[in-house]
């Protein structure tokens, strides 16, 4: 059997113990340990900041567990989660701004500038002006790029967490490396 | 699973099949990690190995336990819920013919932009494109710089190689 399917059937096993109250703790603990790392990343991306990334990875989790129930299987498991972690992030942002009483994207250029200072960011000038460049794309292109370019994800698989054609993917990274390249060069 | 096993004289070493999805997992959580290599970012040492624990204490924490829910402390309310809405009742029936009910057209433009603005509708921009009539949108209504056809040309100018290829039909 080739590993994928494999590793569809492994998933489709996970999801009915984590229905069942008597496998539940074990599954989920085997859930977390699966997809924690690449969550996190997925996240850090788009918050920036490593305790905002802690927080919406914790609230990812804990909404995957409360909400299994509603899983049905028509997506991947992981495409399903990866969905739950983009929406988490996406409103983490969104109340974070309304907060702080700024729009979306005077927080994202603050977030970026705070990296300088960040201890848990030790990129270099080009991979900070990269993180300015991305900033300033909109939030769907921000997350075509972020998937494509550092998580080498196929488009197919973006279509699904997405909910967005490949056609319409292919657009949407090409316009984006479009305007990091003239970013970058103007800057 | 019997079914499966019947005159099977194959083994498996015991507990394989307890192990099997966990060890399937294991190998997914390796296979390519994308964790950024030029990226910068770093997290506080030991992070991931610890995030399990906190993971499930602050499942506990927020576990949803049923309310109990005392019945007979709104007894008292249904009283004066119901002569409410007896007053209300007796207001509408005599106001029936001069009140108007505001409609959707009485809202200002302004007022639904605010109700908007202000209230957290948790509505991601995937939400909205589902409800929002794609027939009557034009293009430009979601650009933010307007798009003409030159400047589709001027793109497609710059970007193909054979014009003629496209096989556009100028009919000016």
């Amino acid at each position: 059997m080739e590993l994928k399917s494999k590793i569809l059937i492994a998933e489709e096993t996970l999801v009915i113990q984590l229905k069942q109250k008597d496998h539940q703790a074990k599954a989920f603990e085997i859930l977390v340990n699966t997809y924690k790392e690449r969550l996190y990343w997925h996240i850090r991306r788009i918050v920036l900041n490593h305790d905002d990334a802690d927080d919406v990875l914790q609230n990812t989790f804990i909404k995957v567990f409360r909400n299994i129930d509603s899983f049905k299987g028509d997506s991947k498991l992981y495409s399903w989660m990866y969905r739950i972690a983009t929406n988490e992030s996406l409103s983490f942002l969104k109340s974070k701004s309304h907060k702080l009483k700024i729009n979306n994207e005077k927080l994202m250029t603050k977030a970026v500038e705070d990296l300088r200072a960040d201890v848990y960011f030790e990129g270099d000038e080009i991979q900070h002006k990269l993180q300015m460049a991305i900033a300033t794309l909109p939030e769907k292109q921000k997350l075509i790029f972020n998937m494509k370019y550092f998580q080498e994800m196929k488009y197919e698989e973006i279509s699904e967490i997405l909910d967005t054609t490949v056609g319409g993917l292919k657009a949407s990274y090409h316009l984006a490396s479009k305007k990091i390249e003239a970013f970058l060069k103007e800057n | 699973m019997d079914k499966l096993n019947k005159n099977n004289s194959f083994k498996v070493p015991e507990g394989y099949f307890d192990t099997l999805s966990n060890d399937l997992m294991k190998k997914i959580a390796k296979e390519d990690i994308s964790t950024p290599l030029n990226e910068g970012f770093k997290v506080p040492e030991g992070y991931f190995e610890n995030i399990n624990s906190k993971i499930l204490g602050q499942l506990e924490n927020t576990s949803v336990e049923p309310k109990v829910i005392p019945l007979k402390s709104y007894k008292k309310h249904y009283y004066t819920a119901a002569s409410i809405a007896a007053v209300i009742l007796l207001f509408l029936s005599v106001q029936f013919n001069s009140v108007k009910t505001p409609s959707y057209s009485d809202l200002a433009n302004s007022d639904i932009e605010h109700y908007f603005e202000f209230n957290d509708l948790e509505l991601s921009s995937y939400d909205l494109a589902e409800i929002l009539p794609i027939h009557d949108l034009d293009l430009n209504d979601i650009l933010e710089s307007r798009l003409d056809n030159d400047n589709i040309i001027d793109y497609l100018d710059s970007h193909i190689d054979d014009f003629e290829e496209l096989n556009m039909h100028n009919d000016d």
